[in-house]
This record gives structure tokens, C-alpha cells and sequence, in this order.
């Protein structure tokens, strides 16, 4: 029986090669396997979100793929938000705005919202909270997160403007 | 003479010190840790809520290959120091039971066994190998079984089902009250288990060092101090052989308060096989064990007059406490001190009745006293119902300002620098009541159902001294040889942004920028004793955190004043710097000073030193508290309740910074929104626990939580220094009967009548079932 394999896939842009367990989750890999402990979990079921990962651009719950998913794939962690340990424009707005208190959602939140403004995306609030409502945050109420997506749109149409 | 210096970063919205780490995924929680050798523990847990153990078997498990030990409970407890009392914080002299069951478990998720294997999955795997046969007991899942005389008890020690012996106690004249009252009202008002559920679940990593003969346990935990007094004591070493170290903490709320019989298992196995050990909870299990809270049942019997004064109440508190003694055992006293709030209750009967079940144990979230608000809240809104007086007209008859003459609850506390009845005028101000009783007239004329509801609280966050021991809150401050500041708090901050608070209450004393203090917690080797709860971080810690760096501003200046042959009080602290007031060209470093400390001979050491240790008593301390109000529109045909406008009128003293105040209240709006719209721990009659996933316990999310307005009042000052005071607890502490309040009021033609807090849209239907609305 094989119990592991050998994938290769980018992670927040880096080249990577690594020999996985088969039955290893993507989470429980990027997390003990490449050192990427932003990626946290919060139920294991796929319901809470703070798992949530860019595969391929687009957002998945790391906690219900395996590993070997992941081979041949871009991925993409809140890591990948702060490249060279200077916070992003995301993460800029979210300090900005006091969006999160005990951060334990966080990285979840800032990958849907990095899903959401994609592709020059300018969404309003009531579009903003319905693709939010995926990920369960306990500690704000969610106005200083929403508010935090907000300066970034705004943030995005002064620049072009 | 004592200088004060300018304020410039208290009363601001600074932004967090934590938010880098938070937001660029490079914040340490426990789960994050990977130690060289470490092995994982998985808990076995009991299937059934009551029944004897007969045997186990873990032989298959343990001959699993990478499986390093499984353990029972004879096993643990051969482990542990024999002398060592029942594990928990909550005092539980009456009731012996061991970390891990040995004879008999109580409830659906109590501890068996525990395997430790080279990973978690196969951890997992083996505990599904463990056989136990089980003599299933009687299921006591409600107080009303447990209370009954047939039934056997959980705990033998005890004799019966209840946890403590109840209380009975009466404030006020009661007879005279109750015999001028023109009628007594009488209700039955019911909270629901639900529970904390903070994000990150529970888990720590114990590594012992067989060497050195110490165990370093790494937690996640509301303060490091408790969990070291507990591990010391159970696994029978001396204080300082335990060191508890707690980093980032994904939530708790009340649940992470000491070491856990989980981690007291684990950090004796990690002794017993010299790896280091990561337990991590998985989410079922923590809805399943980690703990519940709120399932209580209060009896009410009310004095009142026509004119809606409610002179006095009787009240008896049954308190499903759940299987093993917590905090449900000794909640009544807080409850029944609390309970007349703020307004001129004459006098008060209080019993207290703790029962044991079958079920998870109770213990604290946030505000775990709200029962007397909850009940007097909707108490006030069925006595003005029933008296047909307006909700808001009847609070302002029963509270009155005690800015002038502080008044006493008849329980015993001063309403010194209470401001309930002022954040009720200014409530009026934000809220237009007459125009929106005629909308809800026409919305009703239209077969719309809107609603308001009003809810008013205090929060003693301290509250303030009379006769009331706030106790001690014990805080170091030093300044470093490079002119930092470094504060050690006993406080476990775990989203309440105290490395913040305390940096910009210390930079203003200390007249340092807010980016030069350093905020450490987390190590029981470096911080005095204590912990987070109880809403005393801002009063208590914060208070400590400005004496302490006042004084060692003063202690700065004297040695400053001998380097610049001037006088202490013509010193200034600035910018960094310690200068002759007038003269910026004296300017030196506050680095410069702390060397020239450093240098001292052995006899100015002592005077000299700059690191100070407060021990505050909290100053007069101060009410926090405030009204809420939410506008809601219930959807008869659905049950579906939406919040239209939530708008929060507070007083928590002085604000240190302004946007983590709001923070605060709006998650604890939320959790209160969850509460009434959405949680509930349920469990079926065989006592089998029904929400163990979040696809059966609903979270609020951000559809469902709405944009709320917060108005600060102007504080009355309690305290030459010291005005700030907690705010985490109240908005879930009166969030639930301002949203109650709200859907009762939707409700009023159909007549319906609310005595219970979860009302999601099953209960609504069931509550509106065969009945009719009005056209009133």
C-alpha cells in the first residue's frame, strides 16, 4: 500500500517539493509540513473557514482536501498577503480598521477577501457580508472586518481614479 | 510635587501592537508549536452520559505500530501526586472523582483513556481500538430529575444531585414590601445552555525535561499563573519546578480559566515518557467536553404598584451545573448580588438551588452572572405589559440618578457613579420611540411585525470599593538599559488588545512614543500571579499598570535630576528624554538614565532601582453599564428575526482606546445575538449531546449580525486617577433580553408572551402556533 507520495506546487509563489502521507490533509500539510502556521483550523468540517486557502485563485477550505491534491497547484496562504514581512494592502486596511481581536479567523477572512477583490472586483457591503458569511468570527461582530473590505475598495478606486 | 504628565495616547484609537503578527499569519498559537521528539495525544471519550465501567481494553490500540502509550485512568492517576485534591479551580472539597474516570463516567465526552502516538491521525487511529464495556446508570439530563428523591446520584460523595447546598437570603424588609404591594407578579424565566466557543479550541504542549526536573507547559489559558498552582500541585512538584507559557490565544471567554484535566493528563505522561506531548482538541470534542454554560430556570415572584414600581422580588435560581463541579456550584452569590442592578429594588429573597446532570460542566462565559440581568430585564417588560405602561416609562420609575446622592442596592454594593438612568435619556435622544410606534402601527396594518426593546445593566468592572475586597492586581514595570519601557502583567490577553492598552497607559506616564513600551505576558517565570477574567484588565491592571509607571516617572526623574544637577520636580519626561522643564537643550536619553542606575554602589540600588512592582487594590473602582436598544422584524410566516438597528448607549469610564472599547461591545452583542437567534447546547433525553458540530451549533455570522451604534456617556469619575473600567463583558451580558424585549414587542398582537431567551424560528412558530393577531 502507498502511503505516501512526492508532489511539486508553488506556495505563496515558491517553488516547492515534498514527499506527503496520502491520507495527511492539505491544512494539517501546510501547516506541519512547510511551516506555513498562518493557515489555522477551526473545526475541521469546512465550516468555519479560518482554513481557507488560494487554490489556483480560487478559495478552498484546506481542512477538506488531502495533501496530494495539491500537487501540480498554486497555493496560496496568508503568508503569501505579506511578501518580505510587509504587511499588504489587505492586511494594511484590516490593521487600519481594528478588524480582528484574537486573530485565530484571520487567516481565513483575509483569503476570502483576497478571493473576493480579485480581478478588480468592487463589491458593496450587502455583496461584501454574503461572501463573508463563510467564515465565523467570535470575537468582533464582524462591522470592523467588513469595514476593513471597504477602505480597501475604496482604497482601490482612489488609486484609479 | 508630583508631575502629570500630558495624556497623548489614552483616550486614542492606537492601532494594535498585536495586528502585524496577527495579520501577516506570523502570530504563535499552541497548535503552532513542533517540539524535537514530540509525540501527540488523542483522548478517548465516553459514547454514554451516565454509566459504570466495567473494563477496558487497550491492547489492540497499544500494539498499533507508532503508538507510544495508552493510558487509563488507574493509570493516570498513578502518575499524579496522591495528596493532590479533585482537579479544577473551583473548589470541589465535597466531591473526590479522578483526571481521567476510572470507575464511572458522568457525561457524553468524559475522559477513558488517552493514547499518545507518533502523530495525531494515528492517535485517532488507535483510540478507535479501544474496547470498554459499560453497566449503563440512570440519565439525569434536567434539574427536576436530578432533584428527585428516586433519583441515584452522579456523585456518591454527595448523596443527592446537588452540587452545594442551596442558599437561601433575604435583603431588605421583604414582609413590608410584599405587603404593601399592590399585586405580585409572577413568571418563571428560563436561560439555555449554550456555550463560549472561542475559534481556537483547547490544547497545550507539556514538555518535561527529566534533567533538570522541570516541566515547561506550553497553554492556552487566561492567565499562566493558575495553570502552574494546578500542574505543581498534581503532578506533586514544587511551584517553581512548573513553568506555563501561553503565546497567542484563539478565544476563550471564560473557558480557558486553569489547567484542564486534559492537560494535567498530559503533562504527567509527558514526565512519564520523556517526549514533549501536544494535545489538541478537536472541535466536537470541545462542543462536546470543554464545557457549557447559562442552563438555569429562575422563579419569580414580584412586588409591584399600579404605577409599575417593583418594590421587591423573590426568586429561586435552579442551576443545571452539568456533571463536575465548576463554576455552576458557586455562581448564585454573583447572581444574587447583582441582581436589584440599578434600580430601587427595596428588597430581594434569593435562592439558590445547583443541581448535578448528566451533562458537560457548567462553567464561565462571558458575563456569567447575566441571569439577574436577563430576568429582571424581561421582568420589567411583562409587569409594564401587564400594567400597560410603556417599556422605557417603566425603567425610568425604577431608577433614579445616583450621580448627585449615590444610592445602595438593598444586596449591599453603593451605585456610586452608576449612570443607568442617564444612558436611558440619552437612549432618548438616538431613538425617536414616538415616531417608531407609528411605523410599527402601520407595519402592522400591513401584516409586518417590527418591534423594540430596551435593556439596562451594570457591570461591576471592578465596581467600586465600600465594603467589597476588589483584590489585588499585582504589575511590574522597568525601564530597560535602552530607554524602553517593558510592563509584566499577570493578564493573558486573548483578543482584547492589552498589549496595546497597557503600552499607551505606561508611554503617556512614562512620556515615551506608544511604540517604545513592550507589554509581556505569557510566562509564569516573568509575570506576577493572577489572570484575565472578570473584566478587571482595564480597572484592575490597567490602574496598576498607571501607579506603577508614575512612580517609576518619579524614580526617572530623581536619578535624571542628579545627571542634570537640577531639581526632581523641575524635571520633565519627553519624547524619550528626561530635560530641565524650559531647557530642551538638557535633553538626555531616558537610556542614559537607566544606565547611570545601573552604575549605582549597592547602597543606592535599592532607591535607585527602576523597575517598580504595584500591587493595586483598585483604587474607588466604578460601574460600568449602560443601555441597549434593538429595532427587529419578526416574519410570522417564517420565524426568521431580523435586527434593523442596534444602537448601544455606554459608560465603561475613561476610554484608553476607543476603538477596542467598540470592539468589545460589538462581540459581545454578537455572542448575545447567537444566543437568542441561533446556540443552543442541547441535549437529547439520553443525555447524548445534539450540537457537537457548527452544521448543528449555529454561529452568528455576518448576515446575521448588524452594524450597531455606540455612543459613549460621560463618566462620573470615581477616582483621582484611575477611571477606566471593564467593558468585555456587557454587551453579551444585555444583549439578549434587549433583543427578547425587541421580538416580544413585534410580537404584542399576537399576545404572545416570552419567558425563555432561544428563540430561533422553530421556537418562534411553535410560540405563535394557534394564534391569532389582535388589532391592537
Amino acid at each position: 500500500m502507498t502511503t505516501s507520495r512526492d508532489i511539486s506546487f508553488h506556495l505563496n509563489g515558491v517553488s516547492t517539493e515534498r514527499s506527503v502521507n496520502v491520507r495527511k490533509t492539505l491544512a494539517d500539510f501546510l501547516r506541519e509540513d512547510c511551516g506555513a502556521t498562518g493557515t489555522h483550523l477551526g473545526c475541521e468540517h469546512g465550516v468555519c473557514g479560518a482554513c481557507t486557502i488560494l487554490h489556483n485563485g480560487e478559495p478552498v477550505r484546506s481542512c477538506l482536501m488531502l495533501a496530494v491534491q495539491a500537487d501540480g497547484t498554486e497555493l496560496t496562504t496568508i503568508e503569501g498577503l505579506s511578501p518580505q514581512g510587509e504587511l499588504g494592502a489587505i492586511p494594511r486596511a484590516m490593521k487600519s480598521n481594528y478588524a480582528f481581536q484574537c486573530g485565530f479567523c484571520t487567516p481565513g477572512f483575509l483569503i476570502s477577501i483576497a478571493a473576493l477583490l480579485q480581478d478588480g472586483n468592487r463589491p458593496d457591503e450587502r455583496s461584501i457580508r454574503e461572501v463573508l458569511s463563510g467564515n465565523i468570527c467570535r470575537c468582533t461582530g464582524y462591522e470592523s472586518i467588513v469595514n476593513g473590505v471597504i477602505a480597501v475598495v475604496a482604497e482601490t478606486e482612489a488609486s484609479e481614479s | 510635587m508630583t508631575t502629570v504628565p500630558t495624556q497623548r495616547f489614552v483616550g486614542t484609537s492606537v492601532p494594535r501592537a498585536e495586528d502585524d503578527r496577527i495579520l501577516s499569519g506570523t502570530a504563535t498559537y499552541v497548535d503552532d508549536l513542533q517540539l524535537p521528539g514530540m509525540l501527540h495525544a488523542v483522548f478517548f471519550r465516553s459514547p454514554l452520559a451516565h454509566a459504570n465501567i466495567l473494563q477496558i481494553d487497550v491492547s489492540e490500540a497499544r500494539s498499533l505500530p507508532g503508538v507510544h502509550a495508552v493510558l487509563t485512568g488507574i493509570d493516570i492517576e498513578a502518575l499524579l501526586n496522591p495528596e493532590a485534591g479533585s482537579p479544577g479551580i473551583w473548589m470541589s472539597e465535597n466531591v473526590q472523582f479522578p483526571v481521567i474516570a476510572i470507575t464511572r463516567v458522568r457525561f457524553v465526552g468524559d475522559l477513558i483513556a488517552v493514547v499518545v502516538a507518533e502523530s495525531r491521525y494515528l492517535a485517532e487511529d488507535a483510540a478507535e481500538l479501544i474496547e470498554v464495556d459499560y453497566e449503563p446508570l440512570q440519565v439525569i439530563v434536567d434539574a427536576a430529575t436530578a432533584l428527585d428523591p428516586s433519583s441515584e446520584p452522579i456523585f456518591e460523595d454527595l448523596g443527592c444531585n446537588l452540587a452545594a447546598e442551596p442558599t437561601c437570603n433575604t435583603h431588605g424588609d421583604l414582609e413590608a414590601v410584599f405587603a404593601k404591594a399592590d399585586r405580585i407578579f409572577s413568571t418563571e424565566i428560563k436561560q439555555h445552555r449554550h456555550q463560549n466557543v472561542p475559534m481556537e479550541c483547547r490544547g497545550c504542549v507539556a514538555d518535561f525535561d527529566p534533567v533538570s526536573g522541570r516541566l515547561t507547559h506550553h497553554g492556552s489559558n487566561q492567565g499562566v499563573g493558575r495553570s502552574k498552582t494546578t500542574l505543581a500541585e498534581q503532578l506533586g512538584l514544587e511551584a517553581d519546578q512548573v513553568r506555563v507559557l501561553c503565546n497567542d490565544i484563539g478565544g476563550s471567554f471564560g473557558l480557558k480559566i486553569g489547567a484542564s484535566r486534559e492537560e494535567i493528563a498530559v503533562a504527567a505522561i509527558s514526565r512519564h515518557l520523556g517526549h514533549p506531548i501536544k494535545w489538541t482538541e478537536d472541535r466536537s470534542e470541545h462542543m462536546t467536553a470543554s464545557g457549557h454554560a447559562r442552563e438555569e430556570t429562575l422563579e419569580v415572584d414580584a412586588a409591584i404598584t399600579e404605577e409599575g414600581h417593583v418594590l421587591g422580588m423573590k426568586v429561586r435560581m435552579v442551576c443545571d451545573t452539568g456533571s463536575y463541579p465548576a463554576l455552576g456550584r458557586h455562581l448564585g452569590a454573583i447572581v444574587e448580588r447583582m441582581f436589584p442592578g440599578p434600580y430601587n429594588i427595596e428588597a430581594l429573597q434569593f435562592e439558590y438551588v445547583p443541581v448535578v446532570t448528566n451533562k458537560a460542566p457548567y462553567i464561565a462565559y462571558r458575563g456569567p452572572w447575566a441571569a439577574e440581568t436577563f430576568t429582571r430585564e424581561r421582568v420589567l417588560d411583562l409587569v409594564a405589559n401587564e400594567l400597560d405602561i410603556d417599556p422605557v416609562e417603566i425603567r425610568f420609575r425604577n431608577l433614579r440618578s445616583h450621580r448627585e446622592a449615590p444610592g445602595q442596592m438593598v444586596t449591599g454594593r453603593t451605585l456610586a457613579s452608576c449612570t443607568a438612568r442617564e444612558s436611558l435619556e440619552a437612549l432618548l435622544n438616538e431613538v425617536d420611540f414616538d415616531s417608531f410606534r407609528s411605523e410599527q402601527d402601520a407595519a402592522r396594518a400591513e401584516g409586518r411585525y417590527i418591534g423594540i426593546g430596551v435593556a439596562t445593566y451594570i457591570e461591576a468592572a471592578p465596581g467600586p470599593r465600600n465594603d467589597v475586597d476588589l483584590g489585588d492586581e499585582t504589575l511590574r514595570v522597568r525601564l530597560e538599559e535602552d530607554g524602553t519601557v517593558s510592563v509584566f502583567t499577570s493578564q493573558m490577553p486573548h483578543g482584547q488588545g492589552h498589549e496595546t492598552t497597557f503600552a499607551q497607559i505606561a508611554a503617556d506616564e512614562m512620556g515615551v512614543d506608544f511604540s517604545q513600551v513592550r507589554v509581556v505576558v505569557g510566562d509564569s517565570d516573568l509575570v506576577p500571579h493572577g489572570g484575565t477574567g472578570g473584566s478587571r484588565a482595564a480597572a484592575m491592571a490597567g490602574g496598576a499598570t498607571l501607579h506603577a509607571a508614575r512612580n517609576l516617572a518619579e524614580r526617572t526623574r530623581e536619578i535624571a535630576a542628579e545627571l542634570l544637577e537640577a531639581s526632581s520636580s523641575d524635571i520633565e519626561l519627553s519624547e524619550g528624554t528626561a530635560r530641565v522643564r524650559g531647557v530642551p537643550a538638557s535633553a538626555i536619553q531616558l537610556a542614559e538614565v537607566a544606565k547611570a542606575s545601573l552604575s549605582d554602589t549597592p547602597a543606592e540600588s535599592q532607591s535607585h532601582s527602576l523597575e517598580i512592582e504595584e500591587n493595586y487594590k483598585g483604587g474607588q473602582g466604578g460601574w460600568s453599564g449602560g443601555t441597549h436598544c434593538a429595532l427587529v422584524e419578526v416574519d410570522v410566516e417564517t420565524g426568521q428575526v431580523r435586527i434593523d438597528r442596534y444602537v448601544v448607549i455606554e459608560d465603561c469610564g475613561t476610554l484608553i482606546n476607543p476603538a477596542i472599547v467598540d470592539g468589545q461591545i460589538r462581540g459581545g452583542i454578537a455572542q448575545g445575538i447567537g444566543a437568542v437567534l441561533l446556540e443552543h447546547s442541547a441535549y437529547d433525553p439520553d443525555g447524548n449531546f445534539l450540537a457537537s458540530t457548527f452544521m448543528d451549533y449555529l454561529l452568528p455570522s455576518t448576515t446575521e449580525v448588524p452594524r450597531m451604534e455606540i455612543q459613549h456617556l460621560e463618566s462620573i469619575p470615581n477616582d483621582p486617577d484611575v477611571n477606566f473600567r471593564g467593558v468585555g463583558e456587557g454587551g453579551m451580558i444585555v444583549a439578549p433580553p434587549t433583543l427578547v424585549n425587541a421580538i416580544e414587542d413585534a410580537l404584542t398582537p399576537y399576545n404572545v408572551m416570552i419567558t425563555e431567551q432561544h428563540l430561533p424560528p422553530q421556537r418562534i412558530m411553535e410560540l405563535l402556533q394557534g394564534m391569532q393577531p389582535s388589532s391592537k
